[in-house]
């Protein structure tokens, strides 16, 4: 695997404008009840007047080390020669063991097609195409940032060198590929 | 607030439901049965020399029965919990070494054909009875190699009863689930129904009685083992929970499922009071009656069963 696709939640930049999960709704033909990607808007925290809100994007976290892809007893659930944790649907039986074992809760049971779905970077899609995913491209803020971070040249390889991020859940040992730049509170 | 980020329904906690649990039961029960039957009669073979003769007891048709019965059922309970039943066969032949699921694929693979042909060579008498005579040819030849049989089953019941808990065991996004102690837990409490449910059928329906004393003495013998299985089953119980409690964080919130809402209950009454409670006061009574042993059985049953809910559901409630 030489790509590592990585990507960037930058929660300063973040407004919760919901742009980006419509737009993967609409590119990724994503049913009603369902979504593979949410931002959240959580609080508000703080004293008034000093409130805040934090902008917690809830999508697959493409884990190195992912429990659905372990756990999957048909190998539907795999890691592409990108890097990227996908499915086969052809291959899924709905067991729901990869729903399940994910430690983020992004995987869901796809009601029409009836198997398992979560965002995989719109790899079919407009990755194929050679375009950014859906919820890059469309985001007003540019809080999204998403490219090769095996590549030492690249936007989001230079953004992780230079600014603070975390992950998700990384007590469990998945080595999350979703990162998050915390909100600094009191001016950028 | 309104959530403008969409529909929540699809991250609420509980992925695999009480089919699941029936299954977990199932398994458990199928291989429990087994172990017991095929134990007691290794044992009776070594202690009366004449572990081969032609009358099979009461225990070991009841276990021959249930097997691949409770197997099967089970297996039911799975592929109908599939969102795509009918594609259930993509399992057989597909495998990822990696999943537990997988693994207990291969498992039953085995395990069921061999439930079935040990259960036409226990039953090899009563095959014309029930106008299965014509199976009796098979019974026999199958009958020569009992002995291997018994050994392969002996094996693949315990991988089967503690593959139930590997198979919850195995999600690290669950702090309650994700113990060492979980298959132990399994295994010993499949053991526990597998034992009970002889018993009922021994009893019920092939003339075993504790009163009038089973020739073969399985029956006995089994409840014997009933006490020091319990015992083990209390203690896998309270080492997961001191597991949770000392390892702190998500994992001791997890506790809350003995104090708190529905799984609590079905805790103290299906698992402590019913489980473990009324088999061990039908004990200290000291009666041992055919209604006793019945009671006694059908409760352990009932604990088995609501022990298997109770980890399902309140181990799916706690997330890491």
């Amino acid at each position: 695997m030489s790509k590592r696709y990585v990507m960037v939640h930058d929660e300063n930049k973040c407004i919760g404008c919901q742009a980006c999960s419509v737009a993967c709704r609409s590119i990724n033909q994503v049913p009603d009840g369902v979504s593979r990607l949410q931002v959240r808007i959580e609080g508000p925290f703080g004293e008034a007047p000093h409130l805040h809100f934090k902008y917690n994007r809830v999508s697959c976290q493409q884990c190195e080390d992912a429990p659905c892809v372990k756990v999957c007893p048909t190998g539907a659930a795999y890691v592409g020669d990108d890097g990227i944790v996908s499915i086969k649907a052809d291959k899924c039986v709905g067991c729901m063991y990869c729903v399940a074992a994910c430690p983020y809760k992004v995987r869901f049971m796809n009601p029409l097609t009836r198997v398992a779905d979560k965002c995989n970077f719109c790899k079919e899609t407009r990755l194929a195409r050679g375009e950014q995913p859906a919820c890059v491209t469309v985001c007003p803020t540019d809080a999204l940032c998403f490219g090769d971070a095996a590549d030492p040249g690249s936007e989001v390889s230079k953004l992780l060198a230079t600014k603070v991020s975390y992950q998700d859940k990384t007590h469990l040992g998945t080595k999350p590929r979703l990162y998050r730049i915390p909100a600094k509170r009191g001016g950028i | 607030m309104n959530n403008i980020w969409g529909d929540m329904s699809q991250y609420d906690g509980i992925t695999w439901h009480w089919v699941i649990a029936v299954y977990l039961f199932m398994a458990g029960l199928s291989a429990g049965s087994l172990l017991m039957g095929i134990g007691l009669r290794w044992y009776r073979g070594q202690t009366q020399g004449g572990g081969q003769s032609r009358a099979e007891s009461a225990v070991l048709k009841a276990a021959a029965l249930i097997a691949p019965i409770a197997i099967c059922l089970g297996m039911l309970c799975l592929v109908f919990d599939l969102t795509k039943p009918f594609h259930f066969w993509l399992i057989l032949i597909n495998y990822n070494l990696s999943s537990v699921m997988s693994i207990g694929v291969i498992a039953l693979l085995a395990y069921i054909p061999l439930t079935f042909a040990y259960a036409l060579v226990v039953f090899r008498d009563e095959l014309p009875k029930c106008g299965l005579g014509f199976l009796a040819g098979l019974a026999d030849s199958l009958g020569k190699l009992r002995g291997m049989l018994e050994g392969a089953l002996f094996v693949l019941s315990l991988v089967v009863g503690a593959y139930t808990g590997f198979l919850i065991s195995a999600m690290n996004a669950y702090p309650m689930l994700n113990t060492a102690v979980l298959p132990a837990l399994f295994l010993v409490s499949g053991l526990s129904a597998g034992a009970a449910a002889n018993s009922l059928l021994a009893v019920l329906m092939f003339g075993g009685d504790k009163h009038t004393g089973e020739p073969s003495g399985d029956l006995e013998r089994q409840h014997a083992f009933e006490l020091p299985v319990m015992g083990m089953e209390m203690l896998f119980l309270f080492m997961l929970f001191t597991a949770l409690y000392f390892k702190g964080g998500a994992a001791a919130a997890a506790l809350a499922s003995l104090s708190d809402g529905l799984w609590a209950s079905v805790f103290w009454i299906g698992v402590v009071a019913i489980g473990f409670g009324v088999p061990l006061l039908m004990r200290l009574s000291g009666k041992h009656g055919r209604s006793v042993m019945v009671t006694a059985a059908c409760a352990s049953l009932i604990g088995v069963l609501a022990l298997r809910h109770f980890i399902l559901y309140a181990g799916q409630s706690y997330l890491s």
